[in-house]
């Protein structure tokens, strides 16, 4: 008889206490805060109490993974004050003592150790699954050994070296094929030195070209 | 004359005038024309602009070509011919094309910079690295934007301001390495390898250009840019600014006065109809201009479009967060409704949002009008990250802005080398390729002086100074020379003799009075502008408040300033002082040489 008064007590008393622990601006506890149609646009879900279920078992799975020694149960992640915008403020108990609150640094450690799989759960982000007060890490920066833009430059002064070289080889070539076929055309590369030599030095006078009757060549 | 067959010339006329639009079409086309466009009452800018070109943009540029075809010479020959007492034109048009030549192909190394790094999965402008404890973005990206500190910080590495030098960026040093191989390249054979290439760069911009364009107006909210463009305020006709931007536009953007556009034409053949190649040039000239500022305006309205909603969106959000209702109430277009409507229902907590609400305001986006490498480099890839397949978009962008770069330095290298090549003294001891190779080394040499830290500020110093009003003097004394000391006569009988038929009396009064009396106007407006300006400043970037500050320069660096005004506009006067005293010395000297030719005015 008294046992079960006590386990009516106890049933009665458990959640008024649990409500108790967790309120508004708790001092252990983190505010929570849900962008489902943000993130997902036309694929939202419904956030209700199933969706609620989860969040509470994977925050238990997160404090399992993070404090391996203790085995936390979905009992021990209270959730109050929920909102319409899908926000509210949870916070977590012992699994030993039901009325002792974990701190709220051992809960940020946990979070953010299993931050990717409680976004995953979910299919949201750091920044659609907010928890007010515990700043997601950002990713470590790449760091390639050779940065891309060197491989890009390489290429492509590989490419022009060639260039060079394929312009030195030619020119080359040419030079010899014209010393063994002896040609006077005008159109050697070496000719054009003697371009624009025609002026004479000052004491000879300076040839005006405005006076000079050019040969007309035909027009193109 | 046998001397003459020995010049090298271009394979046809068509690459002559593709030579001459790729010179004239390049970056300012591009972030100069749709600035001012903007600034200047949008759609009605045109009026002045076709004016200006009209009045002055053809008839000078003719005149250039008329030059170059006639005397076959670069601009120091070319001008010595003319009147032996002015080759110091043609001296101060090198010395311009030089300092251009120095600063201009940092631009291109920007623009490899920025293809090189458009091959990455994230762009990297398109985000803030993190901070060394990984808890948030770098200080100086949060308080500016990601865009502005790429280029800043990772592109430039810049300080605090010009005093503050330091070391070279080895990453820019790279690329201007490789850009002035390619120029080399480009130019090596001299005009039959330069022949070959501005087919390519002539053309291919334009590609992009329409690809662009496509791109540019199927994007969401181009329209808006599109529509603030067009908008013709015709207000702004009355004032003067207007009109002298527009001259200015047209002066600067046909290139006149560097010597390049006489150095083309002197590898011309004689009987070439410049004239007809003038008139399209030119008209090629503006209407890329017009067409690229619809592009850029379509991005412009895009990105305005972009940060506008982006600007709604927080908006919505802190709405949501501090009032608690549910996610679907307050949607984009409701906003505003939803702002009036809780500050009615919830004032206290309403005002307790205090500064921390933004008002957001599209027409506001659309009016931060900005010139220059920050529109090219800044505000061109903050639009490219948000495109979709932005690494295609960015490497498109960035090749077409090499290609207009590239096909302008040509033009600017081969002003300078033309002269040069034609002197006896220099031809004599060397090749082509070697005065090539050299002129390339000495610009690249002492351009790595842009690739410091304070690089920038030099940068600014030359691009604002090193040109403009040069430019301006010696053109003036072009146009004064060939039609009042040459005499118009004389110019005309040249013309007849190449192409055939005599002289437009359009040509005759633009030439001998319309432009050069735009000219002196002008030219009076510099000057009363720069004394009225107090002391020249630059924008200094401010690592602490991620933004730039307007600063003084120092005064060495005003002294350079007056050494890069005064070093290309006293070879004229000293040039026409150094003949003076020469010929006296001849006259007195050697008294039974040829009579020489060249007294400058014969009836």
């Amino acid at each position: 008889m008294l046992v079960r008064i006590l386990v009516l007590l106890y049933l009665a008393g458990a959640p008024a206490l649990a409500q108790t622990l967790c309120q508004p601006n708790a001092s252990n506890g983190y505010r929570v805060r849900i962008s489902i149609k943000t993130a997902l646009g036309n694929q939202a879900y419904e956030w209700n109490e199933n969706e609620m279920f989860l969040f509470r078992a994977t925050m238990a799975f997160a404090m399992r993974r993070c404090y391996k020694t203790e085995t936390y149960n979905v009992d021990n992640i209270i959730v109050c004050n929920q909102t319409l915008r899908v926000s509210f403020w949870f916070v977590v108990t012992s699994p030993e003592n039901s009325t002792m609150l974990i701190p709220k640094a051992d809960v940020e450690k946990a979070v953010s150790m299993s931050r990717h799989r409680i976004n995953n759960a979910f299919l949201l982000t750091d920044r659609t699954l907010e928890f007010l007060g515990i700043h997601p890490t950002l990713a470590e920066p790449v760091n390639p050994d050779t940065p891309p833009w060197l491989i890009v430059f390489g290429v492509v002064i590989g490419a022009v070296f060639a260039g060079i070289i394929a312009l030195l080889v030619s020119s080359l070539l040419q030079k010899r094929r014209k010393e063994k076929g002896m040609m006077e055309d005008g159109q050697d590369e070496e000719d054009m030195q003697v371009k624009g030599v025609e002026n004479g030095n000052v004491l000879d006078g300076i040839y005006n070209r405005g006076f000079t009757d050019d040969d007309r060549f035909t027009k193109l | 004359m046998g001397k003459d067959a020995a010049r090298a010339e271009w394979d046809n006329p068509m690459q002559f005038v593709l030579a001459c639009v790729s010179y004239a079409v390049g970056l300012g086309n591009v972030w100069r024309f749709p600035y001012l466009c903007q600034m200047h009452g949008g759609g009605g800018f045109l009026i002045p602009y076709m004016l200006m070109l009209v009045l002055l943009g053809v008839p000078l540029f003719y005149m250039e070509l008329a030059i170059g075809q006639k005397m076959r010479l670069g601009s120091i020959g070319a001008w010595r011919a003319i009147s032996p007492y002015l080759g110091g034109v043609g001296m101060a048009s090198v010395v311009t094309s030089m300092y251009l030549c120095l600063y201009y192909n940092v631009i291109n190394a920007w623009s490899f910079w920025y293809l090189f790094h458009s091959f990455q999965s994230i762009l990297p402008w398109a985000e803030c690295p993190a901070n060394s404890n990984l808890t948030g973005p770098v200080e100086e990206c949060e308080r500016a934007t990601p865009t502005q500190y790429f280029f800043y910080r990772e592109t430039l590495d810049i300080s605090g301001s010009i005093e503050e030098n330091g070391g070279i960026h080895m990453g820019q040093a790279l690329c201007l390495l490789l850009a002035w191989i390619i120029v080399y390249l480009f130019i090596v054979k001299g005009v039959k390898s330069t022949g070959k290439v501005v087919y390519f760069t002539a053309t291919f911009p334009y590609l992009v250009l329409i690809i662009y364009l496509i791109r540019g107006v199927t994007l969401h909210g181009a329209i808006n840019g599109v529509k603030y463009m067009f908008t013709p305020k015709m207000e702004q006709l009355a004032k003067p600014t207007t009109w002298i931007n527009a001259a200015t536009q047209i002066f600067f953007s046909l290139g006149l006065g560097f010597g390049s556009l006489i150095a083309f034409a002197s590898y011309n053949q004689y009987n070439n109809n410049f004239e007809k190649q003038a008139i399209v040039v030119s008209m090629v000239n503006s209407g890329t201009s017009i067409f690229a500022s619809i592009v850029t305006f379509s991005i412009y309205g895009f990105k305005a479009t972009f940060n506008y909603e982006s600007c709604l969106e927080r908006v919505r959000l802190l709405l949501l967060n501090t009032f608690d209702l549910a996610e679907d109430t307050i949607s984009l277009e409701n906003v505003n409704h939803w702002i009036a409507e809780l500050n009615r229902t919830h004032p206290e907590q309403f005002a307790s949002l205090g500064g921390r609400l933004e008002t957001c305001d599209l027409e506001a986006e659309l009016d931060t009008a900005v010139e220059g490498t920050g529109l090219a480099f800044i505000v061109y890839s903050e639009a490219i990250k948000n495109m979709p397949v932005s690494q295609l978009w960015s490497v498109l962008y960035f090749i077409m802005l090499l290609l207009l770069g590239m096909g302008s330095m040509l033009g600017n290298v081969i002003a300078v080398i033309t002269p040069l090549s034609d002197l006896k003294f220099i031809s004599h001891y060397m090749s082509t390729k070697t005065l090539n190779g050299l002129v390339c080394l000495f610009c690249l040499l002492l351009g790595l002086g842009f690739t410091t830290r304070s690089g920038n500020y030099w940068f600014t110093m030359f691009n604002d100074y090193g040109a403009t009003f040069s430019l301006l003097f010696i053109v003036l004394i072009e146009v004064i020379t060939v039609c009042y000391i040459y005499g118009i006569k004389r110019f005309e009988k040249d013309v007849e003799d190449m192409l055939g038929h005599r002289l437009n009396w359009y040509w005759k009064i633009m030439l001998a009075g319309v432009s050069p009396i735009l000219l002196i106007a002008l030219f009076i407006f510099y000057i009363v502008n720069y004394i009225q300006g107090g002391t020249p400043t630059y924008q200094a970037w401010n690592k602490e408040l991620g933004k730039s500050v307007v600063t003084e320069y120092p005064p060495y660096a005003q002294a350079f300033i007056g050494l890069l005004l005064a070093s290309s506009v006293c070879c004229i006067p000293l040039t026409a002082l150094y003949t003076y005293c020469k010929k006296r010395n001849l006259a007195s000297g050697k008294r039974e040489r040829t009579v020489s030719t060249i007294t400058p005015r014969q009836s």
